[in-house]
């Protein structure tokens, strides 16, 4: 709570001094482009290929839940001439951002055209809750390789309104990555089947995999946040709960993303007959292996799923 | 526990040799010298922010000279653990849920140690100095319902309890009804009886003049020093109340005492 | 009548329930106690204070140790007894005042915390959980730590309970005693240090001044004793820890601020009560 409020009241004195640097034209300097994480930057670098390169906002192990912005994130923005964020307000962090630097950019939302699940998920009753009312929008449409084939289609077109000059080398590369994404959802779908059906279940520190459940048919048991942000904490009946949950169903394994802190869901499995797996990379890719790329990323979170579960 | 120096008696109880006390730049005491003998009753006078509770506290050993020298029998005053000092009551916690025989007892801390719970022995003391004060019916109560005096009487059953033989009172008398001034002063009969050296710091120029062996004009430095009638002349008077005096036509003395500088505040 | 006791025992089918109700009652009776000191030398402010002022410590801890989360604890605990002590030689040795010096060390040191934690941006969940705490997440070990270090806190303050007193009613006394009065003042800010470092892993910072505070707070208001104080502070610290887990596991609400919210209103009830009855 603290950290937030004092970076809220620095932001408005730094940005007098590095705010409204107007973006560089895209003519005759090479073309900035920023996507919010890690994950993003690659999917887009494989669209846009050797034509232009993409960076991310974000560093690696980072995640937006709980990110907090720093000034030069503000002139990086500032500098940028296409920003490509996932959308269903995974970066939160960002308006706050876009209003202070200022001056004019194409921004992609990566996940526009898909519909985002909805869940019946309580308000967050932690210290970064802000979500109103009953209903929120799951962000974490990235871990359905699936639905990256739109990411990379509205990837495609930012850019081609960008750089109308590379169209043809944008859509050949965004062919040969849905391509591999496709690939990606079949290999998957075949290490998932080694699973016996009745143990298909899902425990993860907070509800991050929605869609990847319903794409390879996973059941969700339960989470150990109720939000799809990682900074909230449990009521005691919530803990229970869940430990009942994961007792009935039998479910083997609770999953962490490598920055979530272990400590609530080693608890939790101490007292069922689950194991924790700590590893995951959801929602970031790491510098170097096991997740330096998206398709990485992904095959190194299945092996991992299934290696606990099978 | 803790070591308390043997007294040398051929040594004065109290000896002062030109002591000096500066705090925050200015002179709280200046060249102080006077002593005093077993079993004298000094009242010390002066107007507020003389320096009257500086005094007490350096020769308590609470607070160091910057020059000068204090000696108890012979000895600086931090070896010794005999010397009471009976704080004013509007300068304590009267809601410290503590009762009076709790404060009593307090006293006897020097005498024991950490783990040691008071003894029989420091009970028979803490008794016998509520008896001696006549607060023997109040020990248990709180001490925010006791009265003025009886504030006053339990501080000095504390500093008996401690075995002083020297008691430093600051301003026991101020703020008292006359019948409980009265019972101070016969107890100070009492502690001369046992032998207890006793200054005591008050406003009252006919009290000081009346009940007290000798009398120390203090207004930083000590402007007089010697008995009653020696010391208590006008131009005594004068130097040391300054334009805080008036004589009226009968010769009788009115005080102006506005503003209080005291330090007070040395310790946190 | 057998519902009434399902309904008790309910939650205590859970380890991480029996744990927590353990911690809560374990810590809530040392900050009692300590903060039966706290309150009457009124040093609440102190108290938040050097919550706060720990996060550089852990900071650095979790830099330092590459991100293992068993030192912090140690981190913690230094860091606290390091600040405790910086603070009053500070507001001893200059015209400062003591809420001054507080002041100061605490913002300094909460920035230098939020600095060090901003060179890494990905720690910083991990770190607030730990700052934030959770009764919830108390390990076994945790709980041996909480039975050693609190043990050790309350046994000095029962050892030196005279001394304490005397230095808190009248310093002017115990300097007259030659009691030691820097060192037990300091010993008494290293056991607040202590305090705060094994119950901030618990109850975080948020709910830390509270159980200093709060439990104490209204037992002065109920006694004029000082060791009834003592007991009803460790009394209603750990009612307040029980009910407020009761109240996290039937009606889900975040257990730290449970247990606040009870001993809040034990506070209100004493107030009010107490001034309904004239004083």
């Amino acid at each position: 709570m603290n950290r937030f409020f004092i970076m809220l009241t620095i932001f408005p004195l730094v940005l007098t001094a590095c705010g409204g640097t107007p973006a560089s034209s895209a003519g005759t300097v090479d073309p900035v482009i920023l996507a919010s994480t890690t994950f993003l930057a690659d999917i887009a670098q494989n669209v846009a290929g050797e034509r232009v390169e993409v960076e991310s906002l974000l560093p690696f192990g980072a995640e937006p839940h709980s990110y907090q912005p720093i000034p030069q994130d503000v002139t990086r923005i500032a500098e940028s001439d296409l920003l490509i964020l996932n959308g269903v307000e995974y970066e939160v962090f960002i308006e706050a951002l876009l209003e202070n630097a200022g001056g004019e950019r194409i921004i992609v939302t990566a996940s526009d055209g898909i519909a985002p699940r909805q869940t019946e998920a309580h308000a967050e009753d932690g210290e970064s809750g802000e979500s109103a009312g009953d209903e929120a929008s799951d962000p974490h449409l990235w871990l359905d390789p699936n639905l990256v084939v739109t990411y990379v289609e509205n990837i495609r077109e930012g850019l081609t309104h960008l750089d109308p000059d590379g169209a043809a080398e944008f859509k050949s590369n965004a062919d040969a990555y849905a391509a591999e994404l496709q690939a990606l959802d079949a290999w998957i779908a075949e290490q998932v089947s080694q699973i016996p059906a009745e143990q298909k279940l899902l425990v993860t520190n907070h509800e991050a995999l929605g869609y990847f459940a319903e794409r390879y048919g996973f059941e969700v048991v339960g989470t150990v946040i109720e939000s799809f942000s990682s900074d909230a904490s449990p009521s005691a009946q919530q803990m229970a709960s869940l430990i009942d949950q994961i007792k009935a169903s039998g479910a083997r394994a609770i999953f962490l993303d490598a920055s979530d802190n272990p400590t609530l869901a080693e608890q939790i499995a101490a007292e069922t007959d689950a194991q924790v797996v700590t590893d995951l990379h959801l929602e970031s890719l790491t510098d170097g292996p096991p997740a330096a790329t998206y398709l990485e990323m992904m095959k190194y979170n299945v092996t991992l799923i299934v290696e606990a579960l099978k | 526990m803790y070591p308390h120096t043997h007294h040398q008696t051929n040594q004065p109880i109290l000896d002062v040799t030109h002591l000096n006390f500066r705090y925050n730049g200015r002179n709280a005491l200046e060249d102080i010298t006077f002593h005093l003998h077993e079993g004298e009753r000094i009242a010390v006078v002066g107007p507020n922010g003389a320096g009257k509770s500086t005094l007490f506290k350096v020769v308590a050993g609470v607070l160091q000279p910057t020059s000068g020298e204090v000696n108890i029998f012979g000895t600086r005053p931090n070896k010794h653990v005999c010397i009471g000092y009976i704080p004013q009551r509007s300068h304590v916690d009267w809601n410290f849920p503590v009762t009076v025989a709790d404060v009593v007892m307090m006293g006897r801390s020097a005498k024991l140690g950490p783990f040691n719970w008071p003894r029989k022995k420091d009970w028979e003391f803490v008794h016998h100095a509520l008896e001696t004060v006549e607060l023997s019916n109040l020990a248990s109560r709180q001490i925010s319902q006791l009265s003025g005096g009886q504030q006053q009487r339990m501080f000095i059953a504390r500093a008996l309890a401690q075995e002083s033989e020297l008691m430093l009172m600051d301003e026991p008398l101020t703020g008292l009804d006359t019948p409980a001034q009265e019972g101070i002063l016969s107890l100070l009969d009492r502690l001369k009886q046992e032998k207890v050296t006793v200054m005591v710091a008050t406003h009252d120029l006919d009290q000081a003049a009346s009940h007290f062996d000798r009398i120390m004009l203090l207004n930083h430095r000590i402007v007089a020093f010697g008995e009653p009638p020696v010391v208590m002349q006008t131009n005594n008077l004068i130097k040391a109340y300054g334009g805080r005096m008036k004589v009226d036509s009968e010769g009788a003395m009115l005080m102006d005492d506005c503003c209080d500088e005291e330090e007070n505040d040395h310790l946190h | 009548m057998t519902t009434f006791i399902d309904w008790l025992a309910a939650p205590l089918q859970y380890e991480f329930m029996q744990r927590g109700m353990i911690a809560a009652v374990l810590v809530g009776i040392v900050c009692a106690v300590v903060g039966t000191f706290v309150v009457l030398r009124g040093m609440a402010f102190f108290g938040d204070a050097l919550a706060h002022t720990i996060l550089p410590g852990i900071a650095l801890g979790y830099l330092v140790s590459g991100g293992a989360r068993e030192p912090l604890f140690w981190w913690a605990l230094g860091t606290a007894i390091v600040a405790s002590l910086g603070i009053g030689a500070i507001s001893k040795n200059s015209q400062i005042k003591e809420d001054t010096a507080i002041g100061i060390i605490f913002a300094g040191m909460f920035a230098l915390g939020i600095a060090l934690i901003s060179t890494g941006r990905s720690y910083a969940v991990d770190l607030s959980h730990f700052l934030f705490g959770d009764v919830l997440s108390v390990s076994t070990q945790s709980l041996w730590l909480i039975l050693i270090f609190g043990g050790l806190v309350l046994l000095v303050i029962f050892a030196f309970y005279k001394e304490f007193t005397t230095i808190s009613f009248d310093p002017v006394l115990a300097a007259t005693l030659r009691l030691p009065v820097d060192l037990l003042n300091n010993l008494l800010l290293v056991l607040i240090a202590v305090t705060v470092a094994v119950s901030l892993q618990t109850v975080g910072v948020a709910l830390m001044v509270a159980m200093l505070v709060t439990p104490a707070a209204t037992a002065y208001l109920l006694t004029n004793r000082l060791p009834r104080m003592m007991f009803l502070a460790a009394m209603f610290a750990s009612l307040s820890g029980v009910i407020g887990l009761y109240l996290s596991y039937y009606l889900s609400i975040a257990s730290g601020a449970a247990i606040v919210l009870t001993a809040t209103f034990f506070f209100v009830v004493a107030f009010v009560g107490k001034r309904t009855r004239g004083i």
